[in-house]
């Protein structure tokens, strides 16, 4: 499953739970485990060693914490940009990620004190030419969605001159386009980075940017465990334990007077309140706040899905014509391709596309990159729908047309075709709905599309009102085309009585 | 305008089965001539072929006029020269019995609209059902929906027909009116190929009738040839079968 279709399931699930009675073993945890969600993947703080095992700096904190509590500790997957939809529908506990403490995320989330100060950084590859953000001007720079480096490159955007800000879903990803060349700098959390960069010569942290940013546990509003955790962090500080992980992760013990070391008061909420069900998931002024990001998003989103299905339709209906009528040679080749594009997953033949071609030295731009992969799959597809279409037809229809006289081209044109079109109108819309759903894979290659868009806003404001936003407009858009095709088919099957 | 057909030692494989053995025919402008036989005896692939429905073995030829049956340029000029009538009708379903009747005259002949038209309800008048005009084939009964496949093929003025059973899938009320419709065009002079079970009608309108069995003529004459003193016990044996039915 796919890392957006993924945030949309920890949504949808943060609904249910919100909807029915609230996973009170989540949310009181009395009995069972104390649930962590954590961006598995996420250097040095939580990753997978060879063995499959989670480990890191902060799996050591949240592992130690359960002893302290002496409560069993259970950590989950979950992408960073879905932890705050699983903090806040109680799906899960508390969220690990290097989450940054900011004023809006506090809004919607409670934090316990911080344990690490961080700041942004920018990776360059070594001879570039980039060594530092002022060499930047007019050049396309990497973040990651919704992150604390998004939010600083989105304000600096203008002081420093980046001609755009491109948004990946993670490090790897963003690092690959970094150096392919397409992208010149990255933006992100300096740990990660250094911790990243240690073995790979060709790549740099060249300038720290101090965001003053401070790591700390995420959790619930308001939730009786912050206070617990906060005690115990304070415990942990004092005894010297977390400077230990400093020094096992990092490779040195951290600096007097930072965060690691100091125990610091529970960051102050801007409001006691608990969020109700409204307020979280269908937050007016979050919606007014993001609604013109999803609307370029939604342009986005139906540039790529009506140009895919077009050019899809017609690479599908001549490779359909070929697989059909053309000599035995060609036809092999037709079937082998639509074969081997019907068996790719979507997202493996984008990442191909994207990341791979320009090792061949053909680079293209995230949307015709999308554009593409979604064209070469969809005609495969719909190659497939069309010669099930003609083929449904009766040979007598083929052999008038012959008797008669007519060429190829009209019969095909007059006579095939637009029979074949009422059989196969089903399956076509069937395809085009997932195409402008597919349309959302796009995201790995940094392409705002709408779930991108919503993604990115939820993460900014700390509140999933912007998923089910996008999600309302997939349906604006997608239900009255079912509909629209429903009610053609009714009126083909009256033509023909 | 008639066309003259000649088949010259036409035979037909299908893998290793033989459906035509060496067929020798020749057709003169304006003759009507029926074809019957036992079912499987070739009758339907032979005349496929003379508009090569059916591609034949390249032992033989078949001439429509002078143009040699083959595939090419002039393949074209021999369809629009010989229509065809199938026991199915194939009209197209999606078009209505105008635009059926329209259609080809329009493709193939770069006539304006305003003349396809004109010229597909004076067809449909002839055969009968003017008023239906605007219906969808759908719509029409089977005797109906012949007919229109009729006008069908004489909207591209063909100067011969074939016809491949084009009752026999018809509710027997129905037969009647387009035997009719086929009596009344073999008046109008035009080469006429009748495949047909029908051995009323094939007596009463054949120049020709010729018996097929295995892929061969077996024997050929006039009706009365045939029917009243057929000379080959395999013809006798098959007319009394269905006579006797
Ligand atoms: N496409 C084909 N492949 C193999 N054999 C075929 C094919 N078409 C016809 N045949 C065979 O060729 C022979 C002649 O068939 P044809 O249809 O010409 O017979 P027919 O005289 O028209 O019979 P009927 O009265 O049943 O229509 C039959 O034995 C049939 O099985
Ligand atoms: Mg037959």
């Amino acid at each position: 499953m796919n890392h957006c279709h993924r945030i949309f399931a920890v949504a949808l699930l943060a609904l249910l739970s919100q909807l029915g009675t609230i996973d009170t073993n989540a949310q009181t945890g009395e009995q069972g485990p104390i649930i962590i969600g954590a961006n598995i993947g996420n250097v040095p703080w939580e990753f997978q060693d060879t063995s499959g095992a989670f480990i890191g700096f902060e799996v050591d904190l949240v592992t130690e914490i359960g002893v302290r509590l002496n409560r069993e500790i259970e950590i989950i997957n979950v992408p960073f940009n879905g932890l705050f939809a699983a903090v806040q529908s109680g799906r899960i506990d508390m969220a690990i990620s290097s989450v940054g403490i900011t004023e809006k995320r506090l809004e919607s989330v409670s934090f316990t004190q911080p344990y690490y100060d961080s700041d942004q950084s920018l990776t360059t590859v070594v001879g570039s030419g980039i060594t530092g953000l002022n060499d930047l001007r007019e050049q396309i720079v990497a973040v990651d969605t919704g992150s604390t480096g998004d939010m600083w490159a989105t304000a600096n955007q203008e002081k420093y001159g980046f001609s755009e800000i491109r948004r990946y879903e993670g490090l790897a990803p963003a690092m690959l386009d970094v150096v392919i060349g397409r992208v010149k700098g990255y933006i992100s959390d300096i740990p990660a980075l250094l911790y990243y960069v240690k073995d790979k010569p060709n790549l740099k942290v060249v300038e720290r940017i101090p965001t003053g940013g401070k790591y700390a546990l995420m959790l619930g509003k308001s939730t009786p465990l912050t206070n617990e955790v906060n005690d115990i962090i304070s415990v942990l500080k004092q005894e010297g334990f977390i400077n230990t992980l400093h020094e096992k992760w990092f490779g040195a013990p951290a600096d007097p007077g930072t965060s690691t070391v100091d125990i610091a008061p529970l960051p102050g909420t801007s409001s006691g309140l608990i969020f109700s069900f409204v307020e979280t998931f269908l937050n007016m002024d979050v919606f007014l706040q993001t609604y013109p990001m999803l609307i370029a998003g939604l342009l986005t989103t139906l540039q790529l899905g009506v140009l895919a299905i077009f050019s899809g339709l017609i690479l599908g209906l001549f490779l359909a014509l070929v697989r059909l009528y053309a000599h035995k040679s060609f036809r092999i080749i037709v079937k082998a391709y639509i074969d081997v594009f019907r068996s790719i997953p979507l997202l493996v033949l984008l990442i191909i596309i994207f990341y791979a071609l320009p090792f061949v030295g053909l680079s293209l731009s995230p949307f015709y990159a999308a554009a593409t992969a979604l064209t070469f799959v969809s005609g495969a597809y719909t190659a497939e729908i069309f010669r099930a279409g003609i083929e449904a037809i009766p040979r007598g229809q083929f052999e008038a047309s012959e008797a008669l006289g007519l060429s190829y081209r009209h019969m095909m044109s007059d006579i095939i075709l637009p029979q074949a079109i009422k059989i196969v109108i089903p399956p076509l819309t069937n395809n085009c709905i997932n195409v402008i759903k597919d349309t959302a894979l796009a995201s790995v290659v940094a392409m705002p599309d709408l779930l991108k868009q919503a993604t990115q806003a939820q993460a900014v404001a700390a509140n999933p009102t912007p998923l089910i936003a996008a999600a309302v407009i997939y349906l604006m858009f997608l239900l009255p085309l079912v509909l629209w095709v429903s009610s053609l088919e009714v009126k083909f099957k009256v033509g023909e009585r | 305008m008639a066309a003259h057909i000649k088949l010259k030692n036409v035979e037909k494989h299908y893998g290793n089965f033989r459906a035509l053995a060496g067929i020798n025919l020749d057709i003169t402008e304006g003759e009507v001539v029926c074809v019957i036989g036992p079912s499987g005896s070739g009758k339907s692939t032979m005349i496929r072929c003379i508009n090569l429905l059916e591609q034949y073995d390249r032992t033989g030829q078949i001439f429509v006029d002078d143009l040699l049956v083959q595939r090419g340029k002039n393949l074209k000029n021999v369809r629009a020269e010989v229509g065809m009538v199938f026991q199915n009708f194939n009209l197209f379903p999606h078009l209505s019995i105008l635009k059926n009747v329209m259609l080809a005259p329009m493709r193939t002949r770069n006539i304006t609209s305003a003349n396809a038209k004109k010229k597909a309800l004076d067809l449909l008048a002839k055969v009968g059902i003017a008023e239906q005009a605007d219906k969808y084939p759908a719509q029409l009964s089977g005797g109906q929906q012949q007919r229109v496949a009729i006008a069908r093929a004489l909207a591209m003025e063909p100067k011969a027909l074939l016809f491949d059973e084009p009752t026999s899938a018809l509710d027997p009320e129905m037969v009647g009116e387009v035997l009719e419709v086929i009596k009344n065009l073999a008046q109008t002079g035009v080469t006429m190929i009748v495949v047909t079970h029908e051995m009323g009608f094939a007596r009463q309108v054949a120049d020709r009738v010729i018996f097929m069995d295995e892929g061969q003529i077996v024997e050929q004459g006039t009706p009365s040839d045939v029917f009243d003193n057929p000379k080959e016990s395999r013809t006798q044996n098959f007319l009394n079968a269905v006579l006797n039915h």
